[in-house]
């Protein structure tokens, strides 16, 4: 796409990079997380790098598939990129679920890194 | 449950007053709540700036909204600003209701927490459990 502002361009190669890395083998998530990351995973917290790697490789699945729906990407005025992912997944043999997924994506010595990730399954909206 | 953390705090009372602006008055005071220069996407379009933002939200197509949050999350960000996400379903005039998820971040300006980001989208996948 011409011209695609430029917190959308490392929006949606993050948002690709990071569920390719999930769905094939989410130990290598580590690399994208630092030591102040927070994680909200279904309401549930979890503080840092390794607290949060932790969580999402005991994950209860054997095979896991992300299906995007629809990504929105803004800077933030601490120059960093929000991102908000609408999609569907599918966990072994369970049935497909919707997903919500929020990141805040920060450079940090060159690199992107994700310092506030927010994920619920879209089960929640009529509670 | 041990004492909220005092970002969940500023968080809740951002998302009561925003949807009681949003929902219970004509929104014309909603604008006070974002920053100048705040971004908005809404259903996937970008609106940028507190007045264009004040003049897309007081021009949605409906005379009555009513918003239900069903969950709520809040997390510090390394810059000191708050990030929520909030899960509810919303009606619309007669139109049955409909699930929504919407992301604000928020951040401490002139002594007061404003909101620099807002994005918005009905939940298309969303299972009415």
């Amino acid at each position: 796409m011409v011209d695609q502002p430029l917190w959308e361009q490392i929006g949606s190669s993050f948002v690709q990079h990071y569920y390719q890395m999930f769905d094939s083998d989410r130990s290598q998530l580590g690399s994208i997380y630092i030591d102040s990351s927070c994680l909200t995973w279904e309401g549930e917290p979890y503080q840092g790098k390794l607290a949060i790697v932790e969580k999402l490789t005991s994950l209860p699945f054997t095979k896991i598939a992300h299906s995007i729906t629809a990504q929105d990407h803004q800077p933030t005025p601490d120059n960093c990129i929000l991102s908000m992912v609408v999609g569907q997944l599918k966990a072994d043999e369970d049935q497909i679920i919707g997903f919500h997924q929020s990141f805040i994506l920060k450079n940090i010595n060159d690199a992107w890194v994700c310092t506030n990730d927010m994920f619920r399954l879209a089960i929640h909206n009529f509670g | 449950m041990a004492e909220k953390q005092i970002w969940q705090k500023i968080g809740e009372g951002f998302i009561q007053e925003y949807y009681n602006q949003f929902d219970n008055t004509n929104r014309m005071e909603i604008a006070n709540l974002y920053s100048p220069v705040a971004c908005l996407t809404w259903e996937g379009s970008p609106v940028q700036g507190r007045e264009a933002i004040a003049a897309k939200l007081v021009g949605l197509p409906f005379k009555r909204i009513k918003h239900i949050i069903t969950e709520q999350d809040f997390q510090p960000t390394v810059d000191n600003c708050i990030l929520i996400m909030a899960f509810g379903q919303l009606q619309a005039d007669e139109d049955p209701p409909m699930a929504f998820h919407q992301v604000f971040m928020l951040k401490f300006q002139d002594n007061t927490w404003v909101c620099t980001n807002d994005v918005f989208r009905l939940g298309i996948h969303n299972i009415p459990v």
